[in-house]
C-alpha cells in the first residue's frame, strides 16, 4: 500500500463515489480506498461495490464490435491479428464505491456529510488510516482486515460485551462457520474468564479441535451425549425439564399440546419426571377412559407417548435430579469457561431440547441474579449461547411463549445472556428476532433472499454489498455491529494457526479463583 | 400515402443507375482525375509497418452564425506513431475565421497564399489551409521511410493552386516520406454508381470474402506537379467492411505503400482504416462542447468590448431554432 493512485473520482453523491482508473487497475469488489481531498485535508473511506468498463468512444455498440472482431479472429485461430491499438488510453475502468466516511485532518473518523473535490485521487489507504477503528475492534479478536483480496495487517474483533446483544452467524456451507466459532471461542478462553460460551455442537466437530487450544484444560470444559474421552457424561434429569422445553423441541399440533397440559395436570407436576410413568403405560386405551375422562383423543396421546418413550430411553435423559449436569454447566459459565456440549449421537429434536433446557437455567439464573442480587449479576460474565441451524428456534412459526430462544432474543440483553445463532438459511428467522441480534458476521450467502433479510436487519448499512457477500471466499467475511461505523471486511484466522500462535495461560490462572479477571476488568 | 410520381420516377433511374452497365468513370465532386481505361484489381499483401507514422486530420464548426456574418474556427490535429506507440498527441491551435460582409477578404490574405484577391472563401478552403500546413510540418519532422496520413483525398481545394500541392509532395519525396490521402466516402462513380461498392463486390467474387486487395483508378492531370497523384482503391484488412480510396504520390509502388498502410489499418476497432487517422480525426473534432465554451469565450469578449448583450442577442439567436420550438 502506497500512495500511488489508484484513480481520479468523478461523480456521484455524498453516500457514493465513482473514479476513473486505467484499464489494467485490479480493482476487487469490497476493496477499501481512500479519495485525498487536497483541498479540505480529508481523506474518504471508500469501499468498492462494483467495478465496469468504460471507453473514450462514445458510438453505440464500440465495445461489442471490438470484442465481435476479437472474437472472429479468435474462432478463425488467428488470435492476434487485430490488436486494440492504444488500449490503455481508449479504454478504463470505472469503480463504484461506497463511502463509508472520512477522516479529519485531526483522524478523527465521521460519517459522510459531505462531497469529496471532484477529481481527487483515490489510492490505496495507509495503516494510519485504519487507526481509528483500533478501539472499535474489541477484545475478541476472529482475523484480520480484508481489502477485496488483500489481507491488511489489522485485527478484527468484536467487543466480547456484545455476545449479550447476540450474534448471528450467516453462511452457507463450506465457507467457514466452523473455523470461525472455534476462532471465537478461542477468543473466549484467552479471556480469562471475561465471557463464557455455551457451545452445543451436533456434530462432534468441535470436541477435538477445541481441545488442543492451550488454554483448554483451563477454560473448556466438554459434556457429552455419548461416552468420549476427556469429557463430562451430559446428563439432562427429568426433574428439571420442563413442558416448553418439550414444545420448543418437537413440533406440537393444537390437540397435542392440550393433551400435554392434560397429562401435566393430571401427574400435577412441574417438571417431566411424570414422563417416566406415562412412558410405562401399556394399556393407552385405558389410562384415556379412565385418567383422563376420555378428554383426549387416542391417537393425539399415542402420538404423545411414543415421544415420551424416545426422550426417556435417551442415553442423557435421567430421573435422577442429582446427575443432572444443569448445576455444573451454570457453575462453569459463571466461571467464564467455554462448554462444549457435544450432542453427536442424539437426533435434532433431542438436541434442542438439551439446548433449550440449558438455554433456560442460564437465563433463570442470570436474570435471577439481574433481579434479585444485582452485586452477584453485576460480576456475572457476559454468556453467549451458541447453537447450530438455528432457524429450527428462531423461525417466525417458532415465536411462541412456551420457547425460550425468542425469550432470549428479546431478553436476554439486559440479563448478560445472548444468542449466538448459527444458520445457512437467515431468511428462515424471524424479522423480528433478527433485528435484536447487534453482531453479524456475514460469510459467503449464494441465495439472494437470505441476503436480502440480513441487508434489512443488519446495523450497518450492508444494501450495496450483495455482490461482495455473494462473492466472498471461505474464510471471508463482513463484521457489522454496532461499534464499528461500517460492515468491516475481514480473513477469519485460521483456527489452527490460532492455537499454533496462541500462549499457554500464565500459571497462576489455574489457581485463581473464578471471575477473578472479570473483577479486575 | 401513395408514391409521389416524382419519387417514383427517381427511383426508376436510380435503380438503373446503381445497376446499368455504363462504364464511364468520373468524379462529380473531384477535378483533375484521368481515369484509367480498364481497372485491374490485385491482391494485396501487408507489409511491416513503417517505424514513423504520422496521421493529420482538420476539424472546424461555427460558433457564432449572424447568417451575414459568421465566426468560425478551424483546426489541424496530428498523430504520431513511433515503432507503434502514441508519442505525440496535437489537437493542433484554434483559428477563428470571420466570414462575410468583406471579412473574407482579410481571412484570405491570412492564408498566407498566392491567391487571387477575389477568390471566394468558404470554411473549406480555411480548413484546408490549415491541413496541408499541418501535413507540410509532420514531412518536415518525420523521419526517412516515414508514413503521412492525410484524412481525404490529396488533391487540395480547388482554390488551392496545385503548385502548392505539387511542392509539397517534392519535398515528401526529397524526405523519403510517403504521403497518402484515405478518403472514407468517395464520390468515384463508375455510370451512376458509386465507383468502390462495385469495386467491393467484384474482389469478393474474384479473390473471395477475406482477401485484401486494390486497383489503380485514376492519375491526376500531368500539371499537378511532382509527377502527379495515383488513385487507388483498395481493401486493406481481411476484415475490413469497406474499401477506401487511396491517394498516392505517382512515384510511389502501390502494392508497397498500400501494403505498409494496411498494417496501420488492423485496430479491431475498425479494421480496414488506419488506425492513426482515426486517432486525429477525434483530435481534430469539434465537439459540442467546445463550441459552447467557444461561446462563452466570445462572448465575455463581447462583454468587454462593449457590445449590448441586446445586440448580441439579436445578432446571434438561432431563429430557426426559436421557430421549430414555437
Amino acid at each position: 500500500m502506497d500512495g500511488t493512485s489508484r484513480g481520479r473520482l468523478f461523480g456521484k453523491n455524498v453516500l457514493e463515489a465513482v473514479f476513473r482508473a486505467s484499464p489494467d487497475e485490479d480493482l476487487f469488489l469490497g476493496e477499501l480506498l481512500v479519495g485525498v481531498d487536497e483541498a479540505t485535508g480529508r481523506r474518504y473511506l471508500f469501499r468498492v461495490v462494483d467495478v465496469t468498463y468504460g471507453s473514450e468512444h462514445r458510438e453505440p455498440g464500440w465495445a461489442e464490435r471490438v470484442a465481435g472482431t476479437l472474437l472472429s479472429d479468435d474462432s478463425r485461430g488467428e488470435a492476434g491479428l487485430h490488436p486494440l491499438h492504444d488500449q490503455a488510453l481508449r479504454t478504463y475502468r470505472v469503480a463504484t464505491c461506497r463511502c463509508l466516511g472520512y477522516l479529519s485532518p485531526e483522524g478523527e473518523f465521521r460519517k459522510p456529510k459531505s462531497l469529496p473535490t471532484q477529481f481527487s485521487r483515490v489510492i490505496s489507504p495507509e495503516p494510519a488510516d485504519f487507526a481509528f477503528l483500533r478501539t472499535k475492534m474489541g477484545d475478541l479478536p476472529i482475523g484480520h482486515l480484508r481489502s477485496g483480496e488483500t489481507v491488511v495487517d489489522f485485527e478484527v474483533g468484536i467487543p466480547g460485551a456484545s455476545l449479550a446483544s447476540h450474534v448471528g452467524v450467516f453462511a452457507t456451507t463450506g465457507m467457514g462457520k466452523s473455523n470461525l466459532m472455534k476462532v471465537l471461542a478461542s477468543g473466549v478462553m484467552q479471556r480469562g474468564g471475561r465471557y463464557g460460551l455455551l457451545l452445543v455442537d451436533p456434530h462432534g466437530e468441535y470436541r477435538t479441535s477445541l481441545a488442543k487450544h492451550p488454554w483448554a484444560g483451563a477454560r473448556l470444559r466438554t459434556y457429552a451425549a455419548r461416552r468420549l474421552p476427556n469429557t463430562s457424561a451430559l446428563r439432562v434429569s427429568l426433574a428439571e425439564l420442563a413442558v416448553d422445553d418439550l414444545r420448543t423441541a418437537y413440533e406440537w399440533s393444537r390437540p397435542q399440546e392440550e393433551a400435554l397440559f392434560e397429562l401435566e395436570r393430571h401427574y400435577a407436576a412441574a417438571d417431566l419426571r411424570w414422563l417416566l410413568d406415562f412412558a410405562q403405560i401399556d394399556d393407552l386405551g385405558a389410562f384415556r377412559e379412565i385418567d383422563l375422562n376420555g378428554r383426549v383423543a387416542l391417537n393425539t396421546l399415542q402420538v404423545v407417548h411414543r415421544r415420551a418413550r424416545r426422550i426417556v430411553e435417551l442415553p442423557c435423559v435421567a430421573a435422577d435430579p442429582n446427575v443432572s449436569v444443569g448445576g455444573a454447566v451454570l457453575r462453569d459459565l459463571q466461571d467464564g469457561k467455554v462448554v462444549l456440549i457435544d450432542v453427536s449421537g442424539l437426533g435434532s429434536t433431542e438436541e434442542v431440547l438439551v439446548a433449550s433446557f440449558l438455554t433456560r437455567k442460564v437465563l433463570d439464573e442470570w436474570s435471577a441474579a439481574y433481579l434479585e442480587q444485582p452485586e452477584l449479576h453485576e460480576r456475572l460474565p457476559v454468556v453467549a449461547i451458541a447453537l447450530e441451524e438455528a432457524q429450527r428456534v428462531l423461525s417466525r412459526n417458532r415465536d411462541r411463549e412456551s420457547n425460550v430462544f425468542p425469550r432470549v432474543a428479546r431478553e436476554g440483553r439486559k440479563f448478560k445472556v445472548g444468542l449466538c445463532a448459527v444458520t445457512q438459511q437467515p431468511k428462515l428467522l424471524d424479522d423480528e428476532l433478527l433485528s435484536q441480534f447487534n453482531t453479524f458476521f456475514v460469510l459467503g450467502l449464494a441465495d439472494e433472499k437470505d441476503r436480502n433479510i440480513l441487508r434489512s436487519s443488519s446495523k450497518q448499512d450492508i444494501s450495496a454489498l450483495g455482490p461482495e457477500i455473494q462473492t466472498l471466499m471461505p474464510g471471508e467475511c463482513l463484521v457489522a455491529n454496532l461499534e464499528a461505523p461500517f460492515a468491516v471486511p475481514a480473513k477469519v484466522h485460521l483456527y489452527d494457526d490460532v492455537v499454533r500462535s496462541c500462549d499457554p495461560p500464565p500459571a497462576r490462572m489455574e489457581a485463581a479463583p473464578a471471575n477473578v479477571s472479570a473483577l479486575v476488568d | 400515402m401513395g408514391v409521389e410520381p416524382s419519387l417514383q420516377h427517381a427511383a426508376a433511374r436510380l435503380a438503373e443507375l446503381l445497376t446499368g452497365r455504363v462504364a464511364a468513370l468520373s468524379d462529380p465532386s473531384g477535378r483533375d482525375l484521368v481515369f484509367e481505361a480498364t481497372i485491374e484489381i490485385r491482391p494485396l499483401d501487408r507489409r511491416p509497418a513503417p517505424a514513423d507514422v504520422w496521421a493529420v486530420d482538420g476539424g472546424q464548426c461555427v460558433v457564432a452564425d449572424a447568417r451575414c456574418v459568421q465566426l468560425l474556427v478551424t483546426r489541424a490535429a496530428r498523430v504520431r506513431y513511433a515503432a507503434g506507440e502514441r508519442v505525440l498527441e496535437d489537437e493542433g491551435e484554434l483559428k477563428a475565421h470571420l466570414l462575410g460582409v468583406g471579412e473574407d477578404r482579410a481571412s484570405l490574405v491570412a492564408l498566407g497564399l498566392a491567391l487571387d484577391p477575389n477568390t471566394s472563401v468558404d470554411v473549406n478552403l480555411l480548413r484546408d489551409r490549415w491541413e496541408w500546413d499541418a501535413v507540410e510540418r509532420a514531412i518536415e519532422e518525420a523521419q526517412p521511410g516515414a508514413l503521412v496520413l492525410v484524412d481525404g483525398d490529396l488533391v487540395p481545394d480547388w482554390r488551392i493552386p496545385s503548385t502548392f500541392m505539387g511542392e509539397l509532395l517534392g519535398r515528401a519525396a526529397e524526405r523519403n516520406v510517403l504521403v497518402a490521402g484515405v478518403t472514407k466516402h468517395s464520390s468515384l462513380a463508375r455510370g451512376g454508381a458509386p465507383l468502390v461498392g462495385h469495386l467491393e463486390l467484384e474482389a469478393a467474387v474474384q479473390f473471395g470474402a477475406r482477401a485484401m486487395w486494390w486497383a489503380t483508378v485514376a492519375r491526376t492531370r500531368s500539371d499537378f506537379g511532382a509527377g502527379g497523384l495515383q488513385v487507388v482503391v483498395a481493401r486493406l484488412d481481411p476484415d475490413a467492411r469497406f474499401a477506401f480510396r487511396v491517394d498516392l504520390p505517382a512515384s510511389a509502388d502501390p502494392s508497397e505503400a498500400l501494403g505498409a498502410l494496411s498494417a496501420v489499418s488492423d485496430d479491431a476497432a475498425f479494421p480496414g482504416y488506419p488506425y492513426p487517422l482515426s486517432v486525429a480525426d477525434q483530435l481534430a473534432a469539434c465537439p459540442p462542447w467546445l463550441r459552447q465554451e467557444l461561446w462563452l469565450e466570445l462572448d465575455e469578449l463581447f462583454h468587454r468590448a462593449g457590445v449590448p448583450l441586446e445586440v448580441r442577442e439579436r445578432a446571434f439567436t438561432d431563429r430557426h431554432k426559436l421557430m421549430e420550438r414555437a
